[in-house]
């Protein structure tokens, strides 16, 4: 698939995670820390212990209204001030879950005041009341590279020249509907990932995120290039067997990279075959490239994987050291996997990956303007 | 006559996937269940593991585990004898 | 201004059926056994998506606020033991994947919205900047029950599929536009689908800033 989207400057970009804010996310990874721990999938109503990691001062359990609105608030301070919504001004939000937590809470305990936030337009509608943004506010939903999505719907309306700016959000807040249902998938379950290690079965953990990047014509010492997508629609849960999802989508970012010396930010979650075939398939795109990937600290931030790991991947060029790749023990899957963090001086570009159930595919080069 | 819990497993199957078309006796004790003639994929196995666990209280820790388990219908009733207590297995 | 022409149409509006109406009216249109997970959203959407012939280098723009309402209510439903099938099943954009996957189909780009009163506004826009030679918006709502009742699903069940072009051709069925505007407004997605259903002219303000007109040959 041919590049999706013209290239963009990012005038500011920031995320919060349970570590906190990017500059100490990236510390945290830097001193391996991991923000995973044992927590009871279904919240208070108990269940196994998977590998949960959630922002400070958050239960698995939803409240009327929702606890992670302070954090949501919190990102949102940080973004530049602008008339976010208005013509001219778009926001995109994405994001996997919304307030699909509270449909949970509805359900088991049949009180209205968690209805506010359970569907995905009340949500945003709330959401853009509480924020103060005018009308101009899509929404775009597709799992875990909604935030890749975001980015470049944002692009090309920049682009186009619809907007100068605009304005990119991304959350995702775990609950006992969505620890849940990964549970049930079994990939959810008692043992920590390992994201490209070798072992005989795989596991993920979730983790709490949410990002923004604010996207702008000519501001911002940053650029995104070579945005790219795809869908393998081979099976919900698992890719083909040949890798040829993950070549499709890395292509034309390779195409953009010719010539630079660049490092990978990949979406490993801590799955063995689809860390297998992600890491064959950056090796054959990016031949020398090292392959990191943070969900093994973080955990898996869902619908704001993208943007959460877009501000990290940014601070690790501005502070000059890439966390390594942090979880589990056992050999890496590919020489090419960095198991430790590094200097990235050197580099000149960061390919950044995420994937999707349904065999979905997006991946973006972030360089300097 | 078919082994009763072989018996059971095979209505499980039928019920739960809601395969319309087939009646359990159609389902081969040793083909494979997942990729095989009744074209059932990984989330199906997830599906039955769920009503598995529910009826014979036993736990499948992971997807591999689940994919082993329910390589066949013979596979899978060897696997829930070795790990379910006897009074839970159809008589 | 930015513009595509309609190539073609594909409308469900199912009226007061019943899911198991719509199931036994679509099942057949799918192949044998096709059906047995599909949701009756995915049914309605990938019976219209499947008339225009999707392809690999299209872009797909899908666009349902509720979407999988059913698949929803069920997972919830189903806790403590809760179901893979209908975790699955419940994420955006499962509609167009159960026909995707179904078909073995891929696709370059799958952009699903959700929406509220500027939802028309927002998926049309999202179509017209398409790179894709052939933008196939796609979308609808099917019915809930005791979502609907809290307010978090729609009480209508309707689905379309139009395919959008650059280029014009003889059998071109109209065109869309947004044009610059200096009113305000808003359509809604189920608007914006009784326009197409019922092949109505319009020209109006979707969005402050922004004009729609839809023209039929």
């Amino acid at each position: 698939m041919a590049e999706s989207a013209a290239s963009v400057r990012v005038a500011a970009c920031g995320c919060i995670t349970p570590f906190g804010d990017a500059p100490a996310s990236h510390a945290a990874l830097l001193r391996g820390e991991c923000a995973l721990r044992p927590v009871g999938v279904l919240g208070r109503d108990g269940g196994d212990a998977v590998p949960l990691a959630l922002v400070p001062g958050r239960s698995l359990d939803e409240t009327a209204p929702p606890d992670w609105l302070a954090a949501l608030r919190r990102l949102h301070g940080s973004i530049p001030e602008g008339r976010w919504g208005s013509p001219g001004s778009p926001v995109f939000v994405t994001g996997s879950n919304f307030g699909v937590g509270g449909l949970y809470a509805l359900r088991r305990t049949g009180d209205g005041a968690f209805a506010a936030w359970g569907a995905l337009p009340t949500c945003t509608e709330r959401l853009r009341l509480d924020l103060g943004w005018g009308p101009d506010v899509s929404i775009v939903s597709h799992a875990c590279v909604s935030a890749h999505l975001g980015l470049i719907l944002a692009s090309r309306v920049i682009g186009a020249g619809l907007a100068d700016e605009a304005l990119v959000l991304s959350f995702d807040f775990l609950s006992p509907f969505v620890a849940g249902g990964f549970h049930a998938l079994k990939i959810l379950n008692s043992d920590f990932p390992a994201p490209y290690r070798e072992r005989d079965s795989g596991a993920i953990g979730l983790g709490d995120g949410a990002g923004f990047a604010v996207l702008s014509r000519e501001r911002g010492d940053w650029t995104l290039s070579g945005q790219s997508l795809y869908n393998e629609m081979h099976h919900f849960t698992s890719n083909r067997a040949d890798g040829s999802g993950f070549a499709r989508c890395l292509d034309p970012v390779a195409g953009v990279a010719r010539g630079r010396k660049v490092w990978f930010k990949g979406h490993g979650t801590g799955t063995l075959e689809a860390g297998r075939l992600e890491v064959g398939a950056a090796r054959r795109a990016f031949p020398g490239a090292p392959v990191v990937g943070w969900k093994g600290s973080l955990g898996h931030t869902l619908g704001s994987c993208g943007l959460v790991e877009l501000a990290i991947a940014i601070e690790s060029v501005r502070t000059g050291r890439t966390p390594g790749t942090i979880g589990g023990a056992g050999s890496a899957m590919s020489d090419s996997v960095a198991l430790e963090s590094f200097g990235n001086r050197e580099f000149d570009g960061v390919v950044c990956a995420s994937n999707a159930f349904g065999g979905a595919h997006a991946a973006f080069l972030l360089g300097h303007a | 006559m078919a082994d009763p819990l072989t018996a059971r497993l095979k209505l499980l199957i039928v019920e739960t996937l809601r395969l319309e078309d087939v009646a359990p006796a159609d389902i081969p004790d040793s083909e494979p269940l997942i990729g095989g003639g009744l074209s059932l994929d990984s989330i199906d196995a997830l599906e039955l593991v769920v009503r598995l666990e529910k009826e014979f209280g036993i736990k499948i820790a992971s997807s591999e585990e689940a994919r082993s388990a329910l390589a066949s219908v013979a596979g899978l009733a060897a696997y829930i004898r070795e790990r379910a207590d006897p009074t839970r297995l159809p008589s | 201004m930015l513009e595509r022409n309609i190539q073609a149409l594909v409308t469900d509006d199912p009226g007061e059926e019943t899911p198991a109406e719509v199931r036994n009216r679509l099942k057949g249109r799918f192949p044998p056994g096709a059906t047995r997970r599909m949701t009756i959203l995915g049914l309605m959407v990938g019976r219209a998506l499947s008339e225009l012939d999707p392809r690999e280098d299209d872009s797909i723009i899908y666009a349902s606020g509720y979407a999988e309402s059913g698949a929803l209510e069920g997972f919830l439903d189903s806790f403590p033991a809760p179901s893979p099938t209908l975790f699955q099943t419940s994420i955006h954009p499962s509609a167009v994947q159960q026909l995707m996957i179904g078909r073995q189909a891929p696709v370059g780009e799958l952009l699903p919205h959700s929406g509220g009163p500027l939802f028309a506004f927002h998926a049309l826009r999202a179509a017209l900047l398409s790179p894709a030679a052939r933008a196939l918006v796609c979308g609808g709502e099917e019915r809930g029950t005791w979502l609907l009742e809290h307010g978090l699903a729609s009480g209508r069940a309707f689905a379309f599929a139009a395919s959008l072009s650059r280029e014009r051709g003889p059998r071109d069925l109209g065109r869309m536009r947004l044009i610059r505007d200096d009113g305000d407004g808003q359509l809604g997605l189920a608007a914006w689908f009784d326009l197409l259903h019922g092949r109505t002219p319009f020209s109006g303000v979707i969005a402050p800033g922004w004009r729609m007109e839809i023209e039929w040959h």
